[in-house]
């Protein structure tokens, strides 16, 4: 089992890094796997439809790369680094609801490739990310 | 200002994502909105509708004056009966808002609004209550007197019989029984009515009664739901959205609205623009639009509409939902005459992409 927080109901992992537009990145070596949060699919609710990114495409930190769609809102995915897009979880054609379900195993989004590591400095760590989530469900 | 729910602390009880709608704050959904949507489809759920406006209109002539604002014939119908919905119509036949009336007693009517309109629908029936001289009538606005629930879906008549209530399961779609009782509750208005598509049961009475009741059917075994499936419910039938779907712009001409008015009426604001716009024909008309099964991205509201393959447009996504039973999205759009063709195949464009459609009468699903 994977170590992890629960804030207001929400899970967060530990053994990832966050964005404030609640996606997460676990890094390995020199690549990364992108999805978004449980406090994510969460608001969203039922997620009918994902637009994957191209595979190869080049992608700044913070860039709109893909799209989730629920039954509420559209929701553009910012990518948390910059890099090249070199997998994407096709899956979630079929069964978008992946997300839903397992948000941070399954329904994984896509795998970057980074090419600026340093920017790893901007993303939040699990606490913080909870600390985000606590001030969210707040306001 | 959002107005705050005078049933929010047992919504959020029962896990509710609270959110704004025409300017309240009201329940969205409770667990799932897909799961909200195939229970009222199959079972039974029940809405909180409190956020929707009432207006009393009563005193002298009432009756009189209320058929001059609308463009269906209200002279006929008899205490107990709903001769709606209709609508309110400015003077050029711009749908000001769709409206429900309950004929109460000869002159008393109530009439249910839509939120968002509220205001406008009471400024523009005391404006007109002024102009034509109607001093006996009286306009109140009892939003805040009254809260309203919706117990909707095919079970919905067996859960009111699990409550004693089985008398009520009689009465005919579009009538109700005034001043009631069930499960003890004191109910004002209990009518068989709602916006879903389904058989269903509507009831108006104090704040108390209604939470009590709500709470009653929730342990009968109805589901709680909110705005998100009675919007995607609204949307399987084809049914009206205003503010989105029809608005001052539109006639119902345009918005095919057949239901909210008779043909041979003449003596209402907007009639004659009405007999008008009917002689002149629709500007732009409301079609349904349809994406391939499985193809579960939303047409929302703006997204342009393409003839395939080329760069003509020829109308406009007014309002889009999920549909579970059709498992793809639809949506309700606006269209060029010359091209509201159903069975056209048509293109949306979704952020840059185009995205393959069929342009369809309403209702989306068969019952």
């Amino acid at each position: 089992m994977v170590d992890s927080i629960i804030v207001e109901g929400y899970e967060i992992f530990k053994d990832r890094l966050y964005t404030k537009t609640h996606e997460w990145i676990k890094i390995h070596g020199e690549n990364g796997i992108v999805g978004i949060t449980d406090y994510a699919q969460k608001e969203l609710q039922d997620i009918t439809y994902v637009e994957l990114p191209d595979i190869g495409i080049e992608v700044s930190q913070g860039e709109e790369v893909a799209t989730v769609e629920s039954v509420k809102h559209t929701s553009p995915i910012y990518s948390p680094v910059s890099g090249e897009i070199i997998n994407v979880n096709e899956n979630l054609e079929e069964e978008p609801d992946i997300i839903n379900k397992n948000p941070y195993g399954d329904g994984w989004i896509f795998e970057i490739k980074l090419t600026n590591p340093g920017e790893i400095k901007n993303l939040l760590s699990p606490e913080i990310y909870a600390d985000l989530v606590r001030a969210e469900k707040k306001s | 200002m959002v107005i705050q729910h005078p049933h929010r602390t047992i919504h959020i009880s029962l896990g509710a994502k609270m959110g704004e709608f025409g300017g309240w704050e009201t329940p969205i959904s409770y667990t799932s909105v897909k799961d909200e949507h195939i229970a009222v489809r199959t079972r039974v759920g029940v809405f909180d509708l409190t956020h929707m406006g009432r207006i009393l209109i009563k005193g002298d002539n009432a009756s009189e004056f209320l058929s001059k604002m609308v463009p269906k014939k209200m002279e006929k119908a008899t205490p107990g009966t709903m001769p709606g919905p209709t609508a309110l119509l400015n003077e050029k036949s711009g749908i000001i808002d769709d409206v429900m009336p309950y004929k109460i007693s000869e002159n008393e009517w109530l009439l249910a609004v839509n939120a968002p309109n509220r205001d406008k629908d009471i400024s523009w029936l005391k404006k007109w209550r002024d102009k034509l001289g109607y001093t006996g009538v009286a306009i109140e606005d009892y939003t805040f007197e009254y809260s309203l629930i919706a117990l909707q879906g095919p079970e919905a008549s067996k859960i009111l019989g699990s409550l004693g209530a089985g008398q009520l399961t009689q009465i005919k779609p579009l009538t109700f029984i005034h001043d009631t009782s069930i499960a003890g509750w004191n109910i004002w208005i209990a009518s068989r009515s709602g916006w879903t598509g389904e058989d269903g049961f509507e009831f108006i009475a104090d704040p108390e009664s209604t939470e009590g009741l709500f709470k009653a059917f929730i342990e009968a075994g109805a589901k709680p739901c909110g705005l998100g499936a009675r919007d995607s419910l609204r949307m399987e039938v084809g049914f009206v959205l205003a503010g989105e779907d029809i608005d001052e712009n539109v006639t119902p001409v345009d918005a095919r609205y057949w239901l909210v008015f008779d043909y041979d009426k003449i003596d209402c604001i907007g009639c004659q623009a009405l007999k008008e716009a009917l002689s002149i024909g629709a500007r732009k008309v409301r079609v349904g639009v349809r994406f391939k099964k499985k193809d579960r991205r939303i047409p929302r509201r703006g997204y342009e509409i393409f003839v395939p393959g080329t760069d003509t447009v020829i109308g406009t996504v007014t309002s889009g939902a999920y549909s579970p039973l059709l498992d793809r999205g639809i949506g309700q759009a606006y269209i060029d005459p010359s091209h509201a063709l159903f069975g056209m195949k048509v293109e949306v464009e979704i952020r840059g992409k185009r995205v393959k459609a069929k342009i369809v009468d309403f209702p989306f699903i068969r019952k």
